[in-house]
């Protein structure tokens, strides 16, 4: 008697808990958007406005994960599930060629209007339209910069170098321990920073759809990476750093360069910081006669086949990437704003010096390959490199085997990447 | 019977089914992930994937190291806990927590663990002033690391496998061996050894399977990294289908892993078959 | 000597997770002999959203629900095969013995197919399914070998006092099984509460999420710093109750897992 007494308690209790878990539903319309946790966190001031202002419609903002990759996976699953939870999508820009592909998204010129992306600012507007649709409305640029001391030196280094020279010049009078930290571990950071050093040597990664990685130029690029790890100009450890860990050496005054996103700016400058006002931002070096180029990394909007409140999710998604929206963004968390107009802002532009530097470095932006299968080739790249960095692999050999994995993938997949 | 057996057939036959018949076609975000046959391409491409066969060495490397290490360490603590000693219930109890926490969460904590320079292990070795060590950062290294975890968290469990076994050894049989003058050594090889030796087949099997299904640990510890050098074959299929969106070639990777594990798995018991009479032998 | 290595080595990770997450984040990666102490890695753990012990109750729906039904389908089975010949029995238990053993990571896209076409996903209860299916093997095995060890003569007596089937069971045989239900009841506990990858393809609600996919989804970097801190913080709450589980429990724990090995 006792013990089905025992049960039953037991049975009961969980589905108290069962109930709990699910929640109540609400009366207004629900629309819930994934975000990255960093971006759930910065936009949280702006949501709560958007919920005060539109009584009729419930945004909430699902903070994801932390890193992009998990963020990524979470929103597949979500997806491959069947019913996804979400209306919105944060996306990052290499994820959408794979979710159109996929048949997730909802095309947006329908909801926006064909000249949607006339308001962009040149380099946000890339990455958001193709196969004739609208698929992604940006809502944070973001691009990849060249940190650099302006206490330590007169002007920033323009070639790869006249940063290995600097670097060394301050290393040996002691005045920083490290010349340069970027972002060398195995994941998408390191593919972005190649890119730049690939295009800075005048390299390719795809031509027509094929891959051109052994090519001399690529080798260099590689090679160059490699010997600043070998000449001890980057730390043996910058082959585990991501964005966070680059931030943290830089900031800690003992490097003399870092490669990261406009984000580390505030980070950099806000109060109690001991680098304040002695750090400068410009476009990644290169090789003379060859584009100063940053990896364009926006994040934006886009709607979900599956959603059922499309309407009220496009008020949301114009909300959060308005020109209010986005001044608010970047003068509280540092943000890159993608719309022309927050750029041009006398008022901002005043306070924010460092805008125009900006704008410039997001109009050298270059994408990463638009394809479906850019998850694969990435991954290859970043795998590959990462052998040649921990010294598994020559660069020239490295190179060489990543071109014939990039090439077997193609052929993988039928024709063209 | 019946909703047990089907429950079990549905769990464990069917996917292997599927994977049987997914291998065979491609899925893919090409094919607006829409199964398309392609016959034995799959297969093909295993085959040339250079990838896959790192892997299979990375899973079968560790899956041997961390198994060896566990059945070591494990027979080590059993025998400790195997004498009458004070405490040995709180230490069992002690000795069983890595075992109970979920990989996930002390795979979180190994990470910090290993951290260049601040982990503990470095902060000790750069107190003595010795250099520190890349255990997350050096390929050579990380699959150390993970072996270290791997065999922290299962000790445990081969060690009260074990332990059962020893509790059905009459003492009598090592205080026979005692007047025939066998020192410790000798009993260990002569007696314990060949009566535990089912006992060492069972958890051989079970934790050669599961090490061999590594997943949990090196997503959260090394994601695969560094250049590739501790992803595991579970970890592979899971990137193709959760992040290339490769399907059939993900069920392509997950049927070769079980092969792979079926094969090893017969090699085990061939070896304790054969080894049998030998043992058999030296109990008299 | 030996007991302390022992002791040291069991519980060295765990106590420095536990000191590290009581230190502020400056002081873990600057000098760690100085700073002070802070409760903020807790703090912020219990005020994020979800709050973190949401994670914990939903690891422990699922692990009662999948408990409870793995026995309920368990029991009769294991009582039938227990009533076989041992020959018939023998081949059947090595086919079960093989799926206990089997790395059920790899059927995860298989699952993830399943819970697509019969909307199991975001679900915990749906998410016992699955789980029973996975312990099965080993309640079977563990079930089974105790209903094996009641002597044969007791059941007879009772079905000549005109007891039926289930009469019996539940009045001569469960009552006589407790030891070994509870053992297994505590091995399934464990495993669904530690599950990761089906629950990682299963949830993608946040706040439905599992102890186990949570765990790693803190995992990443914020953009700023690395949160060593909240880390070690996460690592200690999300131990707690498995460690009071197991000083509670610990003799059935061990039993269950010696009775599979030596009557399996």
């Amino acid at each position: 008697m006792t013990l089905r007494r025992r049960l039953l308690g037991v049975v009961l209790a969980s589905i108290t808990l069962l109930l709990m878990a699910t929640g109540v539903p609400a009366a207004t319309i629900p629309v819930s958007v994934l975000m990255p946790a960093s971006f759930a966190d910065a936009s949280a001031p702006l949501v709560r406005e958007f919920n005060a202002s539109h009584p009729h419609i419930r945004l909430e903002v699902t903070r994801g994960p932390l890193d992009t990759e998990s963020v990524s996976d979470l929103a597949i699953s979500s997806l491959l599930l069947g019913s996804s939870p979400y209306d919105l999508l944060l996306m990052d820009v290499t994820w959408t060629p794979k979710y159109v592909a996929a048949g997730w998204l909802e095309p947006l010129e329908g909801w926006l209007g064909d000249d949607a992306m006339a308001p962009l600012a040149p380099g946000a507007d890339l990455g958001n339209a193709f196969s004739g649709h609208l698929w992604r409305f940006p809502m944070v640029a973001s691009m990849g910069l060249l940190y650099w001391r302006t206490d330590l030196m007169a002007a920033p280094p323009r070639t790869p170098m006249e940063l290995a020279r600097i670097s060394r010049e301050l290393q040996s009078s002691g005045a920083v321990r490290w010349g340069y930290v970027w972002q060398g571990r195995q994941y998408e950071g390191l593919s972005t920073v190649y890119l730049e050093m690939l295009r800075g040597f005048g390299g390719r990664w795809i031509v027509d759809g094929s891959p051109t990685l052994d090519s001399k130029e690529a080798v260099a690029a590689t090679r160059w990476l490699e010997g600043l790890i070998r000449q001890g100009i980057s730390p043996p450890s910058v082959v585990t750093m991501a964005e966070p860990q680059t931030l943290q050496v830089f900031a800690a005054g003992q490097s003399a360069f870092m490669r990261n996103w406009p984000y580390a700016w505030n980070e950099l400058n806000r109060a109690g910081s001991a680098l304040a006002g002695k750090v400068g931002i410009t476009t990644m070096v290169a090789e003379p006669g060859q584009p100063h180029v940053a990896t364009q990394g926006s994040w934006g909007l886009a709607l979900t086949k599956g959603s059922q409140h499309k309407r009220a999710a496009i008020e949301a998604l114009q909300f959060l990437t308005s020109e209010e929206s986005q001044t608010r963004l970047y003068e509280d968390f540092g943000y890159t704003p993608t719309r022309q107009a927050v750029f041009r802002d006398p008022k901002l532009v005043s306070a924010h010096p460092e805008l125009p530097e900006l704008e410039a470095a997001l109009a050298d932006a270059v994408l990463r390959p638009l394809t479906p299968v850019y998850a694969q080739i990435s991954d290859l790249l970043y795998r590959e490199l990462s052998r040649v960095f921990t010294a598994r692999v020559s660069p020239q050999q490295g190179m060489e085997q990543l071109q014939e994995q990039t090439l077997q993938l193609r052929r993988t997949v039928g024709g063209e990447i | 019977m019946a909703p047990a057996l089907l429950l079990l057939l549905a769990v464990f036959a069917l996917p292997m089914l599927q994977y049987a018949w997914l291998s065979t076609q491609a899925q893919t975000v090409l094919t607006e992930l829409e199964p398309q046959p392609v016959g034995l391409a799959q297969w093909q491409r295993l085959l040339q994937d250079g990838r896959f066969w790192q892997d299979a060495f990375q899973t079968l490397r560790f899956g041997l190291c961390s198994v060896g290490l566990e059945l070591v360490l494990g027979l080590a603590v059993a025998l400790l806990l195997n004498q009458p000693l004070r405490g040995r219930t709180l230490l069992r109890t002690v000795s069983l927590l890595p075992w109970a926490l979920p990989t996930t969460v002390m795979a979180l904590g190994w990470r910090w663990i290993f951290n260049d320079p601040f982990g503990p292990i470095n902060l000790l070795l750069a107190q003595v002033g010795l250099p520190t060590v890349s255990f997350l950062g050096d390929p050579a290294i990380t699959w150390l690391s993970m072996v270290w975890a791997d065999t922290w968290k299962t000790t445990p469990f081969v060690a009260l496998l074990l332990l059962a076994g020893l509790q059905t050894i009459p003492a009598d049989l090592y205080e026979a061996a005692a007047l025939e003058g066998a020192n410790r050594w000798q009993s260990l090889r002569r007696i314990t050894l060949p009566l535990l030796s089912p006992y060492i087949l069972i958890a051989v099997l079970f934790r050669l399977a599961q090490a061999l299904g590594v997943f949990d640990l090196v997503q959260v510890l090394t994601a695969g990294g560094p250049a590739g050098s501790t992803e595991s074959l579970a970890l592979y299929a899971y990137i193709n289908a959760m992040r290339f969106l490769d399907f059939g070639y993900s069920a392509t990777l997950m049927l070769a892993a079980f092969l792979l594990m079926l094969l090893l798995s017969g090699g085990a018991v061939l070896l304790w078959l054969v080894s049998r009479p030998r043992w058999a032998g030296g109990q008299r | 000597m030996n007991r302390l290595l022992l002791i040291l080595w069991s519980l060295g990770p765990m106590l420095w997770q536990l000191y590290t997450s009581f230190r502020p984040n400056a002081t873990l990666t600057g000098n760690p002999m100085q700073g002070g102490w802070t409760l903020e890695h807790y703090q912020a753990l219990l005020g994020g959203n979800p709050p973190f012990w949401r994670y914990l109750l939903n690891s422990g729906v699922v692990g009662l629900s999948s408990t409870l039904l793995t026995l309920v389908v368990a029991v009769p089975c294991a009582y039938g095969l227990s009533r076989l010949g041992r020959k018939t029995a023998r081949n059947v238990n090595v086919l079960v013995a093989i799926a206990a053993a089997f790395p059920y990571v790899l059927l995860f896209l298989a699952l993830l197919q399943l819970a697509r076409d019969l909307h199991l996903g975001n679900n915990l209860l749906a998410l016992s399914l699955p789980y029973t299916g996975l312990s099965l093997p080993l309640a079977i095995l563990l079930l089974q070998a105790s209903f094996r060890d009641i002597p044969p003569e007791l059941e007879e007596a009772a079905r000549l006092e005109g007891l039926g089937l289930w009469q019996r069971l539940r009045w001569v045989l469960l009552p006589l099984m407790a030891p070994a239900i509870a053992s297994a009841s505590l091995l399934i506990f464990l495993f669904c509460w530690n599950e990761y990858p089906i629950a990682l393809t299963w949830l993608s609600r946040a706040d439905l999420l599992t102890l186990a996919p949570a765990m790693a989804r803190i995992a990443g970097a914020s953009v700023f710093t690395v949160p060593y801190g909240g880390f070690a913080a996460a690592t200690v709450l999300g131990s707690i109750p498995l460690i009071v589980l197991v000083l509670v429990f610990q003799r059935q724990i061990v039993s269950g897992l010696t009775q599979g090995a030596i009557k399996g």
